[in-house]
């Protein structure tokens, strides 16, 4: 783990010193050692803060879309896991990030860790989560001490992973760590509520967009929503989405999200993090990614030759009548 | 008058009790099958009324989000409706409109709207039979099913 964050800063390090980039996205601890925040790294001298372990969940990827055009012409460093280059790819393929601009390092990841799962194991706030080998040891403010099997805490998108490795990078801080054999996406826990009749899932989406407070968080935080002042969510004409905040409308509101970055979100799971209410986002994500797998095989953000499904055809694509 | 009964009488259904009325949104492409429903409706053939048809220039203008719209504001069903693929009056408008179409069909079953609520299919201008047959088969699942009581979408 630490050879990573070695490197990580030896080749932040070397890029803030030959200015080839402004400044240097990376990952630092957070006010206490049980959270790992985005960190920005301005010059050299600075690197030491920045730190790789596996609470390292941000995908920075997000500060390449709102910051690529302020300044407008800042060369970024970033640093990014297997799902995270997954988006950076995406938007690459649509030339929303320009490649000259960015310097990717990229990290092999082993899965991170779900901190909310962590601390719902405890009644008290978690103020220290440590690491060795693969157990995970969380403290508390009262000095309360669990361990726990990390594979245990890890997301739900991480223990279903198939590129643990960066698709895209140009420079690597380890060596690829394995990667599976079977690339065949696996979709996690939305068979569950597939299996759901009409009704009933309309009673759980119901019970969880009901607590929607429509913050805007998860469309912050997600890397491939890229229209800003542009977007139909919050502007009132056209009137697509209101300003009343129930359950339809929140619902609404995520639809838009989720069919505007349909082709580009491989469902890296940012904005199921960013939720302050906790709505199972993935379950849409997932489930339209899903649906793209099998209706042409394409999955987002894994080569910089394709095209994204939605900005292409083929005259004899397999469904609808003919 | 005479007329209004004769429709519903070859629909084969009686009109609707309040309340009982299902509504069912058609969103049509103005090249194909708005025309094939106009030759439709000049031809006098009979359709189910519950149908209220949204002219857009193309399919490929349709979002698919207009089709959840409609399901939020409380439609019981919606069609969508073009040009055959190759038909297409803009050339290719309805091939990249079909990937979206396809993934909301398959996306709709997952927000609780059961399948035969939502279709698309192709119509072109000289179809008005099809165009006829294409909307009694629709509405006529849509009124089995019954108005729609969602509380999510």
């Amino acid at each position: 783990m630490s050879d990573r964050q070695a490197k990580i800063r030896e080749l932040a390090a070397a890029a803030l010193a030959e200015d080839r980039v402004d400044y240097f996205i990376g990952w630092k601890q957070g006010i206490n050692p049980s959270e790992a925040i985005p960190a920005f790294v301005r010059s050299a001298d600075e690197v030491d803060q920045l730190i790789w372990n596996p609470l390292s969940h941000h995908n920075l990827t997000t500060f390449l879309k709102r910051k690529m055009p302020d300044p407008p012409n800042a060369r970024i460093g970033v640093c990014v896991k297997g799902c995270d280059s997954r988006t950076l790819v995406a938007l690459l393929q649509e030339e929303l990030v320009d490649k000259e601009r960015i310097y990717v390092v990229g990290v092999p990841c082993d899965g991170v860790i779900d901190r909310r799962r962590v601390e719902k194991e405890f009644a008290d706030e978690v103020v220290d989560i440590s690491f060795s080998g693969d157990v995970v040891t969380a403290t508390t403010r009262c000095g309360d001490s669990k361990e726990f099997a990390k594979g245990d805490m890890t997301f739900d998108h991480c223990n279903t992973c198939r590129y643990p490795n960066p698709v895209y990078a140009d420079d690597m801080a380890a060596d690829p760590v394995p990667e599976p054999e079977d690339r065949t996406p696996m979709w996690g826990s939305i068979e569950e509520f597939e299996a759901l009749s009409p009704a009933e899932k309309d009673a759980k989406l119901a019970d969880a967009f009901e607590t929607c407070i429509r913050c805007f968080a998860c469309i912050h935080a997600c890397p491939v929503c890229v229209c800003w002042d542009q977007c139909v969510n919050r502007c009132r004409r056209p009137a697509l989405v209101g300003q009343r905040v129930d359950t339809k409308e929140n619902l609404m509101f995520q639809m838009v999200h989720m069919f505007h970055v349909a082709g580009r979100c491989p469902s890296c799971g940012a904005c199921d993090r960013a939720c302050p209410v906790e709505i199972p986002l993935y379950l849409l994500h997932r489930k339209m990614n899903k649906e793209l797998y099998d209706m042409l095989g394409f999955e987002p953000g894994v080569s910089l030759e394709e095209k994204p499904a939605f900005q292409t055809f083929k005259l004899d694509d397999p469904f609808g009548e003919h | 008058m005479a007329q209004a009964t004769d429709t519903t009488q070859a629909a084969g259904t009686t009109p609707p009790d309040a309340g009982d009325e299902v509504k069912v949104v058609g969103i049509v492409c103005n090249w194909c099958s708005y025309a094939g429903a106009d030759g439709a409706g000049t031809a006098r053939l009979k359709q189910e009324f519950e149908m209220r048809l949204l002219r857009v220039p193309c399919t490929g203008r349709i979002d698919p989000l207009f089709a959840i719209k409609a399901f939020e504001k409380g439609a019981d069903g919606v069609l969508i409706s073009g040009c055959h693929p190759g038909d297409c009056h803009y050339s290719e408008g309805n091939y990249y409109a079909r990937r979206k179409f396809e993934l909301l069909d398959r996306m709709l079953p997952f927000l609780g709207v059961e399948p035969d609520r939502f279709k698309y299919t192709w119509v072109s201008a000289s179809e008005g039979a099809r165009w006829q047959k294409v909307v009694n088969e629709f509405v006529g699942k849509v009124k089995a099913l019954g108005p729609r009581e969602g509380r999510a979408l």
